[in-house]
């Protein structure tokens, strides 16, 4: 009888397990458990897009297949430049001339002539609207990475990430000085440029304008090189600049106000001619997890244009009221 | 994802910060994979020929007890035997999955001896056979029939590890090892109580496992049969004592059928007839049921889950998005490309759900057909198939050893 | 009778053998599908161009588990789904591609405004991330592998705002190499697979032979 149980026992037992691994294998989907250790950032990302004092009215598709600049030239035009091409579209959106380039731009700018200025890694090439060469500059040197270019009636400033300085040349190319680089007694801080970010404008009055990206700070110098002076402070907050290294770019309205663009969370915003937050342009919601690279420019009718990477659009945005007033 | 990685010259430290270098330990030596091949061997030889030629079940024991101590505890479990199968499938239907020589070793040699010495793999070597020896204190006689279903069991589990194996979908061998927790001293609760179970369960029905789980041991099995040499109780003749009728845990001893041929010719024919007809009825029967259950098969494969999921988006509402579809949301990868996978897969299942079933078909066919048809024999012998080679028989034959050396001699 | 089985029986067992013989045989000798060589089996002077196939015939092409980091999707299944607790799945920090960062989108909770050691504000669920002043305005960033469970928080943390020199990786001094990882057959994006065991990493802008890395990749 005792025998008999123990083997009633240990056969329930057994086919207890076969069950547990019918189920196990048929009726148990992995998928629907959660992450215990979750870091939710879309709650970081929220915003509500009433907010925002901008709108975004139409995007330009591109063909580049990795884009990394963006610039404004004569006529509102719109320039992109990428990995071996560059794109000119008019006000309107619509495609004027494309040319293929060997090797990659990392940035664009347009003089006054309408000359096209090319960042290309450790050198500047110069093509006119057609796409021919008008001069290719010799290199910085093997570290350099040009991020940034500004081009004055005189001169043409210079941001180059790889050796954490800028440039400012005469139009010829020849170099004039070196400004940012750290230096105690002028009271300099150095740039500190943790991921290939930095960029360089110069505002309406004239005055050059760094992003020190480590810092989290835009700063202020002269043509010589003397730091004049800074503003912007790091935080997740919304007048703040999130970590690590933001803003990516910025660029000026005619009022000497700042348009900067963020990294890690993706928005676009509007800054003071003294610093202040003033509006969000765009939330992150507007753009695709993990965008990089948003950079911007502004035309005659003060829209902001943000390059998006992701998306390969240049995404155009107005001031609500603007839109109204239209 | 989209962005090519960019890297950047270090920050220029000016207090000669040196930039640590990241540590990357290396796996185990390769050199050690080659020994335990060595061993493997080694092991083999020793067991059989303590079971064949000193047939000693001490010397069985201590042989388990050093397989326990080394393949368990030391080695920990992978790759064990048991799981190569798997490998082995996979890498005859997927050319890209590359097999490391020691996976097929530790499939085709304990084969490859089980072929002619019978399994004393599992006597012996096998560390999930020495664990459940050692816990079989009150083996109970389970009786023929019951035998038999639960028996069916392992060819079951043979047949899904394949197809599953087969379909890259998963190893659901090493999914449910029940014992490799035990031997690293770490695992989920689960898995703890799922080894526990196994072993209360082994206090009374000896090796649960090997008999009605195992499925190398099918494969052992079949090879067993044919044997060139295998353990007998006795060395010389029997001599009908029914002294070892009771010795062995695991029912694995034939009790003489002594009355030959107890049915006329007419009824085993009939028989006979019957068999050829039942065994393709159940064969087709089996693999019809099994390509009807090919979706619920499917339903294991996690690209068919996703594609499952993609198709009927029924997580929007409430229930929050499963971490597969938000990979697959920021993979980037197309629809289009996850469901053409998924058909595919799923029509692979489809037939092997048919090869499946008509597998499963086929062996409880012969299961039937092995119960109708007794085979005449006077001694108590072991089932060549059935048995582990623990020579615990052995000690109760009352027929001495030292005839056998005589015997021996003579041939 | 016994003469007869005997010889049915041996002739069995010979085919048996045979078919033993032949599996072993084609599996260590078949030549694997062409394709990109991704591995290294450390073919000296690599024959790739000698239409090499993949696998080689008599190497022990000894495998183990990793995950590539640029399919992760932080999902926390390294944490929870390996076979040992704690995970054999840690952080490794890539320090060549680290900016050393004041604020560490890894190391802070966010919106931490005080930027300290202090316990609440680390992401870390553990507090394994150690945080060493360098000099102005630079920290670096050490994990502390035994605390380590492998989560993955601050590797997303980090690839959101930084460069991502936090990277998931399988640790083989802790993995016992199951024949099927049971986090690989979890992960939801597919990470996992067995690599060489003589290369046995996957790091993403990780390059050993460079030790001054390069801007342009």
């Amino acid at each position: 009888m005792k025998q008999k149980a123990f083997i009633i026992l240990a056969l329930a037992l057994l086919l207890a397990l076969i069950l547990f691994m019918v189920k196990d294998l048929f009726y148990n989907s992995p998928e629907k458990k959660t992450n215990p250790y979750a870091y939710d950032l879309r709650t970081l990302k929220k915003g509500d897009t009433t907010q925002t004092a901008y709108i975004e009215t139409r995007q330009v598709h591109t063909r580049l297949p990795e884009i990394h600049g963006l610039a404004t030239g004569i006529n509102d035009w719109i320039y992109l430049a990428g990995d071996n091409g560059v794109e000119i579209y008019d006000q309107a959106g619509i495609l004027k001339n494309r040319f293929d380039i060997t090797g990659n731009a990392g940035c664009v700018a347009v003089d006054k002539h309408g000359n096209i200025w090319l960042g290309m890694e450790d050198h500047i090439e110069i093509r006119n609207a057609s796409g021919k060469q008008i001069k290719t500059w010799k290199s910085f040197g093997e570290e350099s990475f040009i991020s940034s270019i500004a081009v004055t009636d005189s001169f043409a400033f210079i941001a180059d990430a790889g050796r954490k300085v800028v440039y400012r040349c005469d139009l010829s190319g020849n170099m004039i000085n070196r400004i940012g680089e750290k230096d105690p007694v002028r009271k300099i801080p150095g740039f500190i440029i943790p991921s290939p970010y930095f960029d360089l404008a110069i505002a309406p009055d004239r005055s050059l304008w760094v992003v020190n990206p480590g810092r989290y700070e835009l700063e202020k110098y002269s043509y010589d090189g003397s730091f004049l002076t800074s503003w912007g402070e790091p935080g997740i907050g919304i007048g703040r600049f999130c970590g690590c290294c933001n803003p990516s770019h910025f660029t000026l309205l005619r009022d000497g106000s700042f348009i900067t663009s963020e990294k890690g969370i993706e928005r676009i915003k509007i800054y003071s001619a003294e610093g202040k937050f003033s509006a969000v342009v765009a939330f992150p919601s507007s753009f695709e997890e993990g965008t990089r690279g948003l950079d911007l420019a502004t035309d005659s009718r003060e829209r902001i244009l943000a390059l998006d990477p992701v998306k390969k659009q240049v995404r155009i945005f107005i001031r609500k009221k603007d839109q109204k007033s239209n | 994802m989209v962005f090519a990685v960019q890297r950047f010259p270090k920050p220029e430290f000016e207090t000669g910060y040196l930039q640590p270098g990241t540590l990357l330990p290396s796996p185990r030596a390769e050199i050690l994979a080659a020994m335990d091949v060595a061993i493997l061997v080694l092991a083999l030889s020793v067991i059989s020929w303590i079971v064949l030629k000193k047939r000693s079940r001490k010397g069985v024991f201590w042989m388990s007890l050093f397989s326990l101590i080394y393949f368990g505890f030391y080695r920990e479990g992978c790759v064990c035997s048991i799981g190569s199968i798997q490998n082995i499938t996979l890498a005859l239907f997927d050319h890209t999955f590359i097999l490391p020589l020691t996976v097929i070793a530790f499939f085709i040699i304990p084969l490859i001896f089980t072929l002619f010495f019978g399994r004393t793999f599992c006597a012996g070597v096998c560390p999930f056979g020495a664990l459940q020896d050692l816990v079989a204190f009150r083996p109970q006689k389970l009786g023929s029939r019951l035998n038999a279903v639960l028996g069916m069991v392992p060819y079951i589990y043979l047949g899904l590890a394949i197809l599953y194996a087969a379909t890259g979908t998963d190893f659901i061998i090493c999914r449910y090892d029940p014992f490799v927790g035990i031997f690293r001293f770490n695992a989920s609760f689960g898995m703890f109580v799922f080894a526990g179970i196994l072993l209360i369960s082994g206090i009374f029905i000896a090796r649960p496992y090997c008999r009605f789980l195992c499925p190398y041991g099918v494969l052992l099995n079949w090879v067993s049969r044919f044997s060139r040499r295998h353990i007998t109780i006795t060395p010389a003749e029997c001599i009908q004592c029914r002294l070892c009728e009771d010795s062995c845990p695991y029912d694995a001893i034939d009790i003489p059928v002594t009355t030959k041929d107890p049915e006329n010719r007419k009824i085993r024919v009939k028989k006979l007839i019957w068999i050829s007809l039942l065994i393709p009825f159940l064969t087709f029967a089996g693999g019809w049921t099994g390509s009807r259950l090919h979706i619920t098969l499917a339903g294991v494969n996690s690209k068919v889950r996703l594609a499952e999921e993609i198709l009927t988006p029924a997580a929007g509402q409430g229930q929050p998005e499963s971490l597969g579809l938000t990979a697959y949301k920021s993979s980037g990868k197309a629809a289009e490309e996850v469901y053409s996978e998924a058909s595919e897969i799923l029509d692979r299942f489809y037939n092997g759900g048919w090869i499946l079933g008509g597998f499963i078909g086929l062996v409880f066919g012969w299961v039937i057909a092995e119960r109708m048809l007794s085979k005449w024999h006077t001694d108590y012998i072991p089932n060549k198939g059935a048995c582990y080679s623990c020579a615990r028989c052995v000690d109760f034959c009352p027929v001495k050893t030292d005839l056998s050396e005589i015997k021996h001699e003579k041939t | 009778m016994p003469t007869r089985r005997e010889f049915l029986n041996t002739l069995v067992r010979g085919s048996i053998l045979a078919g033993l013989g032949l599996l072993s045989g084609a599996l260590i000798f078949r030549k694997g599908k062409e394709r990109e060589c991704g591995f290294d089996f450390n073919c000296k002077n690599c024959p790739r161009s000698n239409d090499c196939l993949l696998p080689r015939p008599l190497e022990s092409r000894q495998m183990v588990w990793q995950l590539d980091p640029s399919r992760c999707i932080q999902c926390g299944r390294c944490a929870t789904d390996c076979v040992l607790t704690p995970s054999a799945v840690k952080c490794v920090h890539v320090y060549a591609m680290c900016g050393y960062c004041d604020l560490c989108g890894g190391y802070f909770k966010p919106g931490t405004k005080v930027l300290d050691t202090a316990a609440e504000n680390q992401l870390c669920p553990t507090n394994a991330i150690k945080r060493k002043f360098v000099e102005d305005p630079f920290f670096e960033y050490t994990i502390d592998e035994p605390l380590c469970i492998g989560c993955g928080k601050c590797v997303k943390g980090c690839s959101a705002f930084g460069n991502g020199s936090l990277q998931l990786q399988v640790r083989h001094d802790r993995c016992v190499n199951c024949n099927q990882c049971s986090i690989a057959r979890n992960c939801p994006s597919g990470a996992f697979s067995r690599v060489p065991a003589s290369n046995p990493t996957l790091l993403r802008g990780f390059d050993q032979k460079q030790t001054t890395t390069n801007i342009k990749q």
